[in-house]
């Protein structure tokens, strides 16, 4: 009981301090344009605390639906640059009078599930063939290389990852470098290497790794890590580190990219 | 002294403290005030809530018959009101709360009373200068006028609260 009253009395001192010093500040910001200002900017204050946390509140919860815009947003801007780079590829092939491409169409998709700590490290995505999909289409996000299609479902696809050490890709080091095979290191989230590359080309720590555009599965010139350290093998070959722009553990959304000349290339290959 | 003339030292002091607002401002740095104490000195019977209710109409005079700001002394004095039991018990203890009695020098001693009462003064100007400055004094004029002002208003709170709490209250 004596408790139970003792919480009563703070409560109402609690309260009456909190009417008297409001009534004492409302006096204050009436009869003194310094106070009122002072007032009234500390009042901003709060109120600029208070909502801009409700407000952080709320866009935490809708992190979700505006990640699914942004993806959207950079799948429909790299699907621009591809049909950008296209376009400029066939302006120097025609001057050449070659054949050209017809190009690579996008598929967004999101991934369902990922495996990162094994050496066979695979991806499920949630588009199937009812989306388009088919086997042998490369994945990818604007930060470079995820991963090959390996098997489709009707609402899904199996993904190998780039890391896994089954997958290897065509790679170009800088602008007009040398083309060498990319593989993953094995050990770790944005570590791969650079192998084959002759010893005559010359390279620099942080040049910039693209796709070559040799494969069939994937443009050319998609940016995909970072030169590092470098190693001659075999007194041959230089074996390049790279840092991979694209950090699998955040990965969550992709794109799908499928030659649109995939038939045709196959029916020439004997 | 008899237990109802508290009031009337307090209303005394209250008008000792116009007179101070109005003709002892003799420097920016120094702002001397005995509304402190006197809300410290509040006797214990009294309850928290009507002990801030007190202090706020007696900033509120002194800000409505002095030249200051309507609302500044009230801003500062009710904080003071609502720790005074805090203050009390910190420094003297429950006990005097127990036996419903009120602290005096006699009673407790020079230096606890002092440190009670420049607890007191201490929070009135932290919140007085603050609120009276908006904002718009740098830091080292409102440190010198703290400093100041604690100094000389300590010294006229230290001669007001035997008047306030004899030992025979």
């Amino acid at each position: 009981m004596p408790r139970r009253n003792s919480t009563l009395n703070t409560v109402i001192s609690v309260a009456v301090f909190i009417v008297l010093e409001a009534a004492a500040l409302v006096m204050l910001s009436r009869n003194d344009s310094l106070q009122k200002v002072w007032i009234s900017r500390a009042g901003h204050a709060i109120m600029g605390k208070v909502w801009g946390s409700t407000q952080a509140v709320g866009r935490y919860f809708s992190l979700s639906s505006a990640n699914r815009q942004l993806a959207i947003e950079n799948q429909e801007l790299l699907s621009r640059l591809l049909e950008a780079e296209e376009k400029l590829r066939r302006v120097k092939v025609d001057s050449m009078s070659f054949p050209v491409n017809q190009g690579f169409s996008l598929i967004p998709a999101e991934v369902v599930k990922i495996s990162r700590g094994k050496q066979h490290n695979y991806i499920i995505l949630n588009r199937g063939f009812e989306d388009g999909v088919q086997d042998k289409s490369g994945v990818i996000t604007a930060c470079g290389v995820v991963g090959v299609v390996d098997a489709v479902s009707r609402h899904h696809s199996f993904v190998f990852s780039f890391q896994n050490s089954e997958v290897s890709i065509s790679a170009r080091l800088g602008d007009e470098g040398s083309n060498g095979i990319l593989v993953w290191d094995g050990v770790s989230s944005n570590g791969a290497i650079l192998k084959e590359v002759p010893l005559q080309y010359r390279h620099h720590q942080g040049d910039t790794v693209y796709t070559s555009g040799h494969s069939i599965m994937f443009p050319p010139d998609i940016p995909i890590g970072i030169v590092g350290d470098s190693k001659i093998v075999n007194g041959a070959t230089n074996e390049i580190s790279v840092s991979l722009f694209q950090d699998f553990k955040a990965l969550r959304y992709v794109s799908i990219v499928h030659n649109n000349s995939l038939d045709e290339i196959e029916d020439l290959q004997p | 002294m008899r237990k109802s003339s508290f009031w009337t030292v307090y209303l005394m002091l209250t008008l000792f403290q116009l007179v101070l607002s109005n003709y002892g401002s003799f420097s920016p740095y120094v702002t001397i005030s005995i509304l402190p104490v006197m809300a410290l000195c509040i006797p214990t019977r009294i309850k928290t809530p009507v002990a801030m209710i007190v202090a706020f109409a007696t900033g509120l005079v002194v800000d409505w018959l002095s030249e200051g700001v309507l609302g500044l002394n009230a801003f500062a004095l009710v904080p003071v009101a609502l720790l005074r039991d805090g203050i009390i018990r910190a420094v003297f203890g429950s006990g005097l709360f127990a036996r419903k009695e009120d602290f005096s020098i006699a009673k407790n001693g020079l230096s606890y009373v002092a440190f009670a009462v420049s607890m007191a003064q201490a929070m009135f100007l932290v919140l007085y200068i603050w609120a009276d400055g908006a904002g718009t004094r740098p830091f080292g004029f409102n440190a010198a006028r703290f400093g100041a002002s604690l100094v000389v208003s300590f010294i006229a709170a230290m001669l007001s609260v035997n008047a306030l709490s004899p030992s025979d209250r």
